[in-house]
């Protein structure tokens, strides 16, 4: 009797070894991938073709692809990060690269990037390669691209009101506009105007700043939110409040599109990724790119993804290919839902996937970045707060004056 | 735990060996609770502390010790000081409005009235619905444009505005109130309901022999036999409520303006919005003080329930 379960003892504590000679003699890597989903485009299925056909090229490296919601993406990571338990690979947010390369989270690429083939500064648009560049090393490759916003319009509401779309490009004529397709006891609103602080009304509201020629920051970091451009473009913004859906500061842009898919308000912003929602839907809708005063060109707030390597990976030569493969040209567009920020397989994809491409391109190379700093957060924040104010009835003199005390603060 | 088992052992049997054994059998059951206790409980909260000494941020993974700073900081902070506001005026509101729904109906259900045991069933259902769930329904139903309040308070002509519920500072709190109210009052009423059945029945009838009203009944009779429950329930659905994250993160997120934040949205802001884990954890040492004052009331209160019955 003992003698058995001596050897089953043996057997038991073998089996772990035995498990790992098989392992070794497969040298299979599985690297794991996180990345988020905006859209309805169905975005999974095709980067699970892709990774099919990378992994069938490369036969010792399996991609254990994890889709995150984008409302849970940036709490996820950290706290993976944190745990010691981060993914190979990941898409950040453009304006998370500075504070991830700063906390030691993700790699410099720079060494990389020199001897490859396919990954190079000039395949990428300007504003996405800038974004991962921090302390002048590179910490993410550009994946994908965007811009606030593009107003898209419902062409019924537009049609029985008379107005023209085009009109809508300038301030006095997205104003006018406005005010002729709002009827409050219609449960009828002009413009989407939200305010709900986060990300998304930063954009907007730094998109109407950057179209008067403003800017968040001055060159030499110092907040310029308080200099003349920026308050007429905040003042502006105040002005559409009355033809805007009740409720502004808990009002988030997911809300306004529900009203926008069902007819209760007729201009609403988003980036270009909101067509294929739109696409998907029965409404006749058009759209035009952003709001400047008249004899300026609108501006954009850019925005994109940006894939890195995690310092913890133990598989950064392997990540590096996946890398390369989903930033070249033939692969750029077949595995994102904003634009591929490989430039050439932007232009096919847009032609393929967008109306307007022409249009899109036009807008997206106009576009500025927001302030890149790893403080980049604390500063959003603050503006957050400060849009509020502004919107629940502050003096924006006074609201600007408190932000850029905080943001001078920040250092 | 250990000490009551070996007095008992002592008493029993008089030899030291057997003393022992019992002392040693005693230590090994109330090992593996107490291993997971101060894993999983202790052990965080006093790391928590330790991390509130550091100046530590997802951008400074690095350390560095602050001592008592942050929270003398803290103090001088307005920001602070609103959420103490927000969470007491929450907390008390809350849970005032829960105990009071809870044992109002309770006596209804205790009636013997006609369809008593489907009404029971019903009334738990926003208890038994998931906190997200029961949110999201509510964020749903203050939709200023979409939302079911809104429509029924026109339709009835109470209004023509369309109020924007959790958009306006002032009204957002009391609008995620009315919400957790709603969530969380059958809890109470399970609890009222059973501490009524406990009620002496003779007691209410010589009660009602002596001359004494209905209401006469409930304040001399009815509550001074449920007075015991009633401090349990009400401090319990203190630290219950005090805690209660979902229904706030999910409507408002703490705004607008910072109106509606109590301290657990304000710790997971700090922790996952901003990446200021110090500043989180500075807030959660401060919440874990707070809630330690009822906590010991709770423990106070349960040993007094256990005498008064024991007597």
């Amino acid at each position: 009797m003992k003698r058995i379960g001596l050897m089953l003892l043996i057997v038991i504590l073998a089996i772990p070894v035995l498990g790992n000679v098989g392992a070794q003699g497969d040298d299979v890597v599985t690297l794991t991938f996180w990345d988020n989903q905006q859209t309805e485009s169905g975005l999974s299925a095709y980067q699970q073709a892709a990774v099919d056909e990378f992994e069938a090229a490369y036969p010792n490296i399996k991609i254990d692809v994890v889709t995150v919601p984008y409302t849970e993406y940036q709490d996820r990571l950290i706290l993976a990060v944190q745990g010691g338990n981060a993914p190979d690979i990941s898409t950040v947010d453009q304006i998370w690269n500075p504070a991830f390369a700063v906390a030691g989270a993700v790699m410099p690429l720079d060494d990389y990037i020199a001897n490859s083939e396919t990954v190079a500064e000039d395949a990428f648009f300007p504003g996405a390669w800038q974004s991962a560049m921090w302390d002048n090393q590179v910490w993410g490759i550009p994946f994908n691209v965007d811009v606030w916003q593009f107003s898209f319009y419902n062409k019924a509401l537009f049609e029985a009101a008379g107005v023209d779309p085009e009109s809508i490009t300038t301030w006095d004529g997205l104003k006018a506009a406005a005010e002729a397709l709002t009827d409050p006891d219609a449960g009828q609103y002009g413009v989407g105007l939200f305010g709900f602080p986060n990300e998304s009304i930063v954009v907007v509201v730094d998109s109407f700043i950057f179209s008067n020629g403003g800017a968040v920051l001055h060159e030499d970091g110092s907040c310029a939110l308080d200099e003349p451009e920026s308050v007429e473009a905040l003042n502006y913004l105040v002005s559409l409040i009355p033809y805007a859906p009740e409720g502004l500061l808990n009002t988030k842009n997911e809300d306004i599109r529900q009203l926008f898919l069902n007819g209760s308000v007729g201009i609403e912003w988003w980036p270009a990724l909101e067509q294929p929602t739109l696409q998907s839907s029965e409404l006749d809708w058009g759209f035009v790119a952003g709001t400047a005063p008249e004899g300026k060109t609108p501006v954009g707030t850019y925005g994109g993804w940006n894939l890195v390597i995690y310092d913890q990976s133990q598989h950064k030569e392997e990540a590096w290919k996946f890398i390369e493969f989903l930033t070249s040209k033939d692969v750029n567009g077949k595995v994102v839902d904003l634009i591929p920020a490989n430039i050439e397989a932007a232009q096919s994809f847009l032609a393929e996937n967008r109306e307007g491409a022409d249009m899109i391109l036009e807008h997206l190379n106009n576009a500025q970045p927001r302030p890149l700093s790893p403080n980049y957060l604390e500063l959003s924040d603050i503006e957050q707060q400060m849009i509020q104010s502004i919107f629940s009835g502050a003096a924006v003199e006074d609201a600007v004056a408190d932000a850029c005390s905080q943001i001078n603060d920040l250092g | 735990m250990a000490a009551q088992i070996r007095v008992h052992t002592a008493k029993r049997s008089s030899p030291q060996r057997k003393e022992t054994h019992g002392l040693g059998l005693a230590i090994l059951f109330v090992l593996p609770a107490a291993v997971l206790v101060l894993t999983l409980m202790y052990y965080p909260m006093i790391r928590t502390f330790y991390e509130s000494l550091f100046s530590t941020s997802f951008l400074n993974p690095t350390p560095e010790y602050i001592g008592l700073q942050r929270y003398s900081d803290m103090l001088h902070d307005s920001d602070f000081w609103q959420i103490v506001q927000n969470s007491l005026v929450w907390t008390i509101s809350v849970v005032l409005f829960q105990n009071v729904f809870g044992v109002l109906t309770a006596l209804l259900l205790n009636q013997n009235l006609p369809g008593k045991s489907l009404m029971r069933g019903i009334v738990l259902l926003p208890w038994v619905l998931p906190g997200i769930v029961a949110a999201l329904l509510w964020r749903f139903m203050y939709d200023p444009q979409l939302g079911l309040i809104n429509s029924i308070l026109i339709s009835l002509g109470v209004t023509t505005q369309k109020t924007a519920w959790l958009a306006e500072p002032g009204m957002a709190m009391v609008a995620v109130i009315v919400a957790a109210v709603w969530k969380g009052f059958p809890f109470s009423t399970v609890i009222y309901l059973a501490a009524l059945q406990g009620v002496d029945q003779q007691q209410i009838e010589a009660a009602q022999i002596d001359g004494a009203n209905a209401v006469q009944r409930f304040f001399r009779v009815v509550i001074p036999s449920i007075s015991g429950i009633i401090r349990l329930n009400l401090l319990l659905t203190t630290v219950f409520t005090f805690n209660y994250f979902d229904m706030i993160w999910v409507t408002t997120r703490g705004g607008p303006l910072d109106s509606t934040h109590i301290f657990p949205t304000i710790i997971y802001e700090y922790g996952f919005g901003k990446f200021k884990f110090g500043d989180a954890a500075a807030y959660g040492v401060v919440a874990v003080l707070i809630l330690s004052v009822f906590a010991l009331l709770y423990l106070y209160e349960l040993r007094e329930s256990i005498r008064g019955r024991a007597s």
